[in-house]
């Protein structure tokens, strides 16, 4: 669907909204049939798990949305949950008699969208087409990312439509801007994101706060000639997408490490070194990537970070309140990347000292980590346009704001990349995807160095608190507070602390990554 | 006609053997869905007397398997919920109560207890559904002014 016939078409919306709904409670599945219906959603039931899994595997395209009760006699509930994510990436929503958090969050983990209580109201059920718009929002996004190397740029930038927002005048915003490039439809010329106009964005980011950042006053303080709202708006989104891994890596990053260093009691950077890049090769990285691609990362992350979306209205957008991202599985990957690649951009201008004092998770070189492969391709263009090599020792260690912005650095348009690119990997001895990732994850890894290990409680924090001054900066602050702000820190403070804060990490799994001494 | 339909109904709820969930669930009985609430409550009701069996015969056996006794009840329960069973629904807490302290004695009390409530209750549904049904469909859909 073009972007008009979506916009269209959500005018329609929630009507005719396609459900499967799936329970093995006669009477309950009866219930929640007339209660769609009138809602005036389409609905399909069935009582068996499998069925419903047939009959979404038949079709992909057929439903829109899936309910599913979890206590199922022939499948576990959650276990559908994570395969129509994986297989069919549809919004599922779970239905479940217990309250119990420790269930909710089994949901959240394993991909739900949400998570209703038996026994289920009409007022509950008018709401939950939400969750299809935000997940096809988030899908049109990460599929322009992923296609804005390609000819028209500014165009498909824009059809990428900005999932993670959810403040609706933000989205109507959005969506004019949208309109307004369909109508255009023209080839613009492309926008080269300097690094001064790059610190002119966060500056101005900055100066607004990451909830006012609308393109359009951040157009307005950057007052630069010949730069539209929708260049703004672009650089804006991929920003924020690349804050969002990295939040996630951070989360995952800090499950990761919280893990290793309860399993090898580490203490100190040389414990670190043994994180390096290990699963060495891709291989490994391809069994932790095809891991992921059970988890189509951006997806679930889209899912994930929808279902936290509409409880936190945070734009920092990924409000984890704590809790660890799931799927763990995803996060293991790429807690690998980050331990393993740690700065690219560092180690580039730092002629990468395995252990520098500040980068505890320094890793020799990135070598060939390709973890998320497909997180790779996607913040291929963003990340390697974006964090070219050049970010300045000074600036990460001195203006913490500066910092992270500086990575996302020179440019965002994905047609600078060429040469950064190539020269970044060849710096980082990074494939390009790995390139591609290792930047994503810098900024969050910069933090670390600052800051030391970020447990998923900070990262939390730190995206809550995103909407703070530092804005995107990832609430310096609170990490600061909770956490060593040196640069050196005490790492055995910090390991303790993290796995003190560290929840269960119970679903370390498979993945095929290991950490090799 | 339609008075003594109120009146039985108005019994039920002051008497704790409905809740709110059934009259949500008559809210939701329309011209499309004439005799929705009828339809649910005998789904119910089939459905839970299945289930009955099954915890009895668990239960005769001896065994005492907390935890597949637990999510009998806990099948029960939802279903309960859904239709606003109340009494029953908090014997089937009570019965988990039990289950989870592993107490089997509290379990067979209970067990007893719910399948009173639920008998009476089925009985109840059964009368009022069939005046109801004398006293004309559509006047249920309609609220009484």
């Amino acid at each position: 669907m073009t972007m008009e016939q979506d916009i269209e078409a959500m005018d329609q919306f929630p009507l005719g909204m396609r459900v499967l709904a799936v329970d093995d409670d006669q009477t309950c599945l009866r219930i929640l049939e007339t209660l769609l219906h009138r809602c005036q959603y389409h609905v399909t039931t069935t009582d068996k798990a499998q069925t419903a899994l047939e009959l979404l595997r038949e079709n992909k395209n057929k439903f829109d949305l899936v309910i599913s009760d979890v206590d199922m006699p022939d499948m576990d509930g959650f276990k559908l949950v994570e395969l129509v994510g994986l297989e069919m990436d549809l919004p599922v929503i779970m239905l479940s008699a217990h309250s119990d958090p420790k269930n909710v969050m089994k949901g959240v983990k394993h991909g739900a969208c949400d998570y209703l209580v038996k026994p289920v109201r009409i007022e509950e059920l008018k709401n939950i087409w939400q969750h299809v718009v935000r997940k096809s929002k988030f899908k049109k996004m990460i599929k322009s990312i992923v296609t804005t190397n390609c000819v028209s740029e500014g165009n498909s930038d824009q059809n990428g439509v900005r999932a993670n927002r959810k403040r609706k005048d933000q989205l109507e915003e959005e969506d004019e801007e949208q309109e307004e490039q369909e109508r255009g439809n023209e080839k613009k010329p492309r926008v080269i994101w300097t690094r001064e106009l790059h610190n002119k964005f966060l500056a101005a980011v900055d100066h607004v706060g990451v909830k006012n950042a609308v393109p359009k006053k951040i157009l307005e303080l950057m007052n630069v000639d010949n730069l539209t709202r929708e260049n703004v708006g672009s650089h804006l989104q991929k920003f924020r997408l690349a804050l969002k891994k990295i939040n996630n890596e951070a989360n995952q990053q800090a499950n990761l490490d919280s893990q290793f260093t309860q399993m090898s009691s580490l203490k100190g950077l040389g414990s670190f070194h043994h994180y390096r890049p290990i699963p060495l090769g891709s291989s490994q990285f391809h069994g932790g990537a095809a891991t992921m691609r059970h988890y189509p990362s951006n997806r679930t992350l889209a899912g994930m970070f929808s279902s936290s979306l509409p409880r936190n209205h945070n734009d920092g957008g990924y409000m984890l309140q704590g809790m660890p991202l799931p799927p763990l599985e995803t996060l293991h990957i790429a807690n690998n990347n980050n331990n393993n690649k740690a700065f690219p951009s560092f180690t580039s201008q730092q002629s990468s000292p395995l252990v520098s004092p500040n980068n505890h998770f320094v890793p020799e070189g990135h070598q060939g980590f390709s973890p998320h492969l497909e997180i790779n391709k996607r913040l291929e263009d963003w990340s390697n346009a974006v964090l070219s090599n050049n970010i300045p020792q000074s600036n990460l260690h001195s203006k913490p704001d500066a910092l992270e912005w500086n990575l996302f650095g020179n440019s965002t348009s994905p047609n600078l990349d060429t040469t950064n690119q190539t020269s970044f990997c060849r710096d980082t001895d990074f494939g390009s995807p790995n390139a591609a990732q290792a930047d994503s994850f810098d900024p969050l890894q910069m933090k670390q160095q600052h800051e030391n290990i970020l447990s998923p409680m900070t990262v939390a924090q730190l995206l809550r608190s995103s909407s703070g001054n530092e804005g995107l900066f990832m609430g310096q602050q609170k990490l600061e507070n909770g956490f060593m702000a040196s640069d050196t820190g005490s790492l055995d403070d910090i390991v303790n602390s993290m796995m003190t804060q560290e929840q269960s990490q119970a679903e370390f799994s498979e993945g095929d990554w290991v950490w090799v001494a | 006609m339609q008075r003594q339909v109120a009146l039985i109904k108005q019994s039920l709820f002051d008497q704790g053997y409905l809740d709110e969930q059934f009259m949500e669930l008559e809210e939701l009985q329309d011209d499309a869905n004439p005799n929705f609430v009828e339809e649910v409550a005998t789904l119910y009701f089939k459905d839970s007397a299945r289930l009955i069996n099954n915890i009895e015969q668990a239960l005769e056996r001896g065994s005492f398997d907390f935890n597949r006794l637990d999510n009998y009840m806990h099948q029960f329960k939802g279903s309960s919920t859904s239709i606003g069973a109340s009494k029953v629904k908090t014997e089937c807490t009570m019965f988990r109560e039990y289950c989870r302290a592993g107490n089997a004695e509290g379990c067979l009390r209970t067990f007893k207890q719910l399948k009173k409530e639920h008998a009476t209750l089925r009985k109840k549904l059964e009368q009022y559904f069939q005046l109801a049904r004398q006293a004309g469909p559509k006047e249920i859909a309609r609220r009484p002014k």
